[in-house]
């Protein structure tokens, strides 16, 4: 399999209202992986996957497919490429067969070889059954139908805007389950909102704010950057103390889950990680002593606190 | 690899499947039959073919109740002049299949998720219009020729097989479907512009049907002929079967005065048609080209 590519250099977008979409976006990406594209609603995201595929056309700059800007060649460009943009919706009159059958046929497959691409995608994907109309699918059959026509002729590029919207939770680490078997020889982009899914499956992350690219790095060096500030304990009889009698002065908030679980907050530092759970087991046995699960809200805002003063 | 429910799957992810170059006219094909797959299973299609037949069928069975000697005498004993007036509407049928498969043809693209599915394959926006266009073409087609059976079935029937003018018939057929095609090119321009698909549909029918009937009444009513009308040009359909054909009359309605009744001859129609495709059919595919996903 040949190698994949992606880049976008000095890349802006103004649309004719609002603010610029994406300011001087540059980034590249070659060979195997998964990169995985963060931000909140209007960071600019799906515009940057919509004008690497040649969906929208730049203000500024440059996107390129395996070498190829699209904006001169889109045929060229997307030959190797499988793009999930966001809710991508065959007729809903054709079957699943059908739907995916244009796609394979329009990459180059041969009628048998498109039978053996369908059959291994609805291995890969559970796919409802072949013959069922697009029109009668759940959203979450929907959403691996369309997850399935990326995989349609075996790209080397995928590009993904939020490919687990809609799944539900077995569905979710399904595809996820894929993603990571497939970034070994493809190269993914995949833009979310979830930040454990994203940090499951990527190796390197992108975090974008107002258009404009706040870190680029591996995700172990951004989860250095991203210090959780909050546990969740555990213990593995009732307690009933007052968490914040004996936490004084160390949790700046402590809200009690249960009898048993409380989620403390605190300042983040190691120093103080380590005095609350020695606090805590004073409290009796502690089961469980874990970072919160963390929402990219809650991150995304320490990361733009953090790179404020360098900006 | 699991499945969703966790059962180890032994399929590879990665698929060594040998892909060959397409050409543009294999896209073309495949676009094409896509498209058809899709509108043979719309109950607009369904809808459309079934009142065509249902129509043309009464029309037939009234004329059948009146019998062959009433029909062979209203129609001046001529099969001509029975199928000119048969196919008399086969423009509005037209009109009607240029809007419900043209108007919204393009504009799906971007107002719903088809087009994040075919606008993301490697495929030329040009061939995929061109792919759309000659589905719509075909269905539109198909509703026109049950309409054209009918009124042939009529012919036969009433003044038998040898005195039905086939010739001219497939004439007509012809101007139909030409008429078709730059129906379809107006429709397609719309749907390439807007972005909702009712409103294509909408703005299609409007601008066929009534924008054209009525601009076209104006310019006669100012005694001027409406060469400009593709309405107009469409009554060449059945100008080549009509053997007392009149280009224009002058209807006297005071001294001096006379009201023009003009009617397209089919040299006419067949330039005002061919005009409208080779106009409309190119802007709708620069417009398509350059539209962009930003909904």
């Amino acid at each position: 399999m040949s190698m994949g590519s992606f880049a976008v250099r000095d890349l802006s977008k103004s649309f004719r209202t609002g603010p610029p979409a994406l300011s001087n976006l540059t980034f590249e990406f070659e060979g195997a992986g998964a990169v995985g594209y963060l931000g909140p609603n209007g960071a600019g995201k799906t515009t940057t996957l919509k004008l690497l595929v040649g969906l929208l056309r730049p203000s500024r700059g440059h996107a390129y497919l395996n070498g190829v800007d699209p904006q001169v060649s889109r045929r060229r460009a997307l030959w190797d490429v499988g793009a999930l943009i966001e809710t991508p919706e065959p007729y809903p009159t054709l079957n699943v067969y059908e739907a995916l059958d244009v796609v394979g046929r329009s990459r180059g497959l041969t009628r048998e070889s498109v039978d053996r691409e369908v059959d291994r995608c609805h291995e890969l994907l559970d796919l409802p059954p072949l013959g069922y109309r697009i029109g009668w699918l759940s959203k979450g059959q929907l959403q691996r139908v369309a997850i399935a026509s990326t995989l349609m002729g075996d790209p080397t590029v995928l590009l993904l805007d939020e490919p687990t919207s809609g799944l539900d939770p077995a569905e979710r680490v399904l595809v996820r389950r894929l993603l990571k078997a497939l970034k070994r020889d493809h190269l993914i982009l995949m833009s979310s909102h979830q930040m454990l899914e994203v940090t499951e499956v990527c190796d390197q992350l992108i975090f974008l704010h107002h258009g404009r690219m706040l870190l680029q790095d591996r995700v172990e060096g951004v989860a250095e950057r991203i210090r959780p500030r909050a546990v969740d304990v555990e213990f593995a009889r009732p307690v009933s103390a007052d968490p914040m009698t004996v936490l004084r002065g160390v949790a700046s908030l402590v809200e009690v889950l249960s009898d048993r679980r409380w989620r403390i907050r605190f300042d983040g530092s190691e120093e103080t990680r380590v005095r609350l759970l020695s606090l805590c087991q004073g409290l009796g046995p502690v089961a469980q002593f874990a970072n919160s699960s963390l929402i990219l809200e809650e991150a995304y805002l320490d990361l733009i606190s953090a790179t404020a003063p360098e900006s | 690899m699991s499945t969703a429910t966790g059962e180890a799957s032994s399929v590879p992810v990665t698929a060594r499947v040998p892909r060959r170059r397409v050409s543009d006219l294999e896209q073309f094909a495949i676009v094409t039959v896509h498209q058809l797959g899709h509108y043979f299973r719309t109950n607009r299609f369904l809808g459309l073919l079934g009142l065509a037949a249902v129509v043309s069928a009464l029309t037939l069975a009234f004329q059948v109740d009146a019998g062959v000697a009433t029909v062979q005498f209203e129609q001046l004993y001529k099969a001509s002049e029975y199928l000119s007036n048969f196919l008399m509407y086969t423009g509005l049928w037209i009109v009607l299949a240029a809007a419900l498969f043209g108007g919204d043809a393009l504009s799906v693209d971007f107002s719903t998720g088809a087009g994040y599915y075919m606008l993301v394959l490697p495929i030329r926006r040009s061939v995929l219009l061109a792919g759309r266009y000659a589905a719509a073409s075909l269905v539109t087609l198909a509703v026109v020729g049950v309409t054209y059976a009918f009124a042939a079935g009529g012919g036969v029937y009433f003044f038998g097989a040898r005195d039905v003018p086939w010739d001219r018939l497939a004439e007509s057929f012809g101007i139909a479907a030409l008429f078709s095609l730059a129906a379809l090119s107006v429709a397609f321009c719309v749907s390439a512009y807007v972005r909702s698909p009712a409103a294509g549909v909408l703005f299609t029918l409007v601008a066929l049907y009534v924008g054209f009937t009525t601009l076209q009444a104006v310019v006669e009513l100012a005694g001027y002929e409406p060469w400009f009308s593709l309405t107009y040009a469409g009554g060449a359909m059945a100008a080549v079967l009509d053997t007392d054909f009149i280009h224009v009359q002058a209807i006297p309605v005071g001294e001096d005065q006379y009201y023009y009744l003009w009617a397209a001859t089919v040299i006419e129609g067949l330039e005002i048609m061919a005009a409208y495709v080779a106009i409309f059919l190119p802007f709708s595919a620069y417009l398509y080209q350059r539209k962009e996903s930003t909904g």
